[in-house]
């Protein structure tokens, strides 16, 4: 049996914030930074991470990612914090799956279904870019080096997602945990 | 496959946008003022030129924003991309 050299876990223990504000307002980007602790990306496809994980997914819109537990409270404290701004907080965590994969082929086996370059020295930490993989829209963020990414996906989508890796990482050994 | 130039995304591949027809087409402001022919006119005539053509594409796959693309329909070259302007969709574009 051939080594595995990539490895796909499902995030369950993660919730989902999506957010929309004007980024040209410095007050909401005060007011958001100040409740999640952390700086919200402004430039395009990229992230930040600290406690939570931040997404830029549109000129005006955000995807924070935290621990299951916490997404209730934080949730809230945005709410509260922009209630005078013109701006949008909604918990998606019911639509998406976040899908960890890891191994020294996950480069390979995204480039077989997606555009994108997904080369060492161009998706690397702090990278995130939204693109279709296997014509299913996803996110993905890069999570650490060399190669472990996290791809978020509408959860209607996941069954055949996963399906898919499973045929396209088949010659890496894929594996699921 | 064409590759176009998200304004906020980047040069992407065709597969990750959807079309959207002539930019700069404006809702009459009072429908029901229009004659049947007016209305069908905003409906569905297009201008259909042959060469720079400027229209309304959607990066579906990617930010789902609405932008607008310069496009040559004779030589199918994408001379640029950018913001709509903010209001009513299209308006000047």
């Amino acid at each position: 049996m051939t080594e595995s050299t990539v490895q796909v876990c499902v995030l369950d223990d993660v919730g989902h914030i999506n957010l929309r504000g004007d980024r040209h307002s410095v007050d909401f980007i005060t007011a958001v930074e100040s409740v999640i602790g952390q700086s919200l990306p402004v430039a395009a496809n990229t992230m930040s991470e600290k406690e939570h994980r931040v997404f830029w997914i549109g000129p005006d819109e955000w995807l924070i990612t935290t621990v299951a537990d916490n997404t209730l409270g934080l949730l809230a404290d945005l709410d509260k914090k922009l209630a005078s701004h013109h701006a949008a907080v909604n918990d998606v965590s019911g639509g998406n799956i976040e899908l960890r994969l890891s191994g020294k082929n996950v480069r390979d086996v995204l480039a077989k279904g997606c555009t994108l370059d997904f080369h060492e020295i161009v998706f690397g930490p702090g990278t995130c870019a939204q693109s279709g993989l296997a014509k299913a829209a996803v996110l993905f963020g890069f999570v650490e080096a060399p190669h472990t990414f996290d791809i978020i996906v509408r959860r209607s989508f996941s069954d055949y997602l996963l399906r898919w890796l499973a045929n396209a990482g088949c010659e890496y050994g894929i594996e699921f945990r | 496959m064409f590759l176009i130039q998200c304004p906020w995304c980047g040069e992407r591949a065709e597969t990750e946008f959807s079309y959207g027809g002539e930019a700069g087409i404006v809702r009459p402001l009072e429908p029901d003022a229009l004659s049947d022919a007016e209305w069908a006119d905003y409906l569905f005539n297009r201008t259909n030129l042959r060469g720079a053509y400027k229209e309304l594409w959607n990066h579906a796959q990617g930010c789902r924003r609405w932008f607008g693309v310069e496009r040559d329909t004779v030589t199918y070259k994408i001379e640029g991309s950018y913001e709509l302007p903010s209001g009513r969709a299209g308006k000047g574009a």
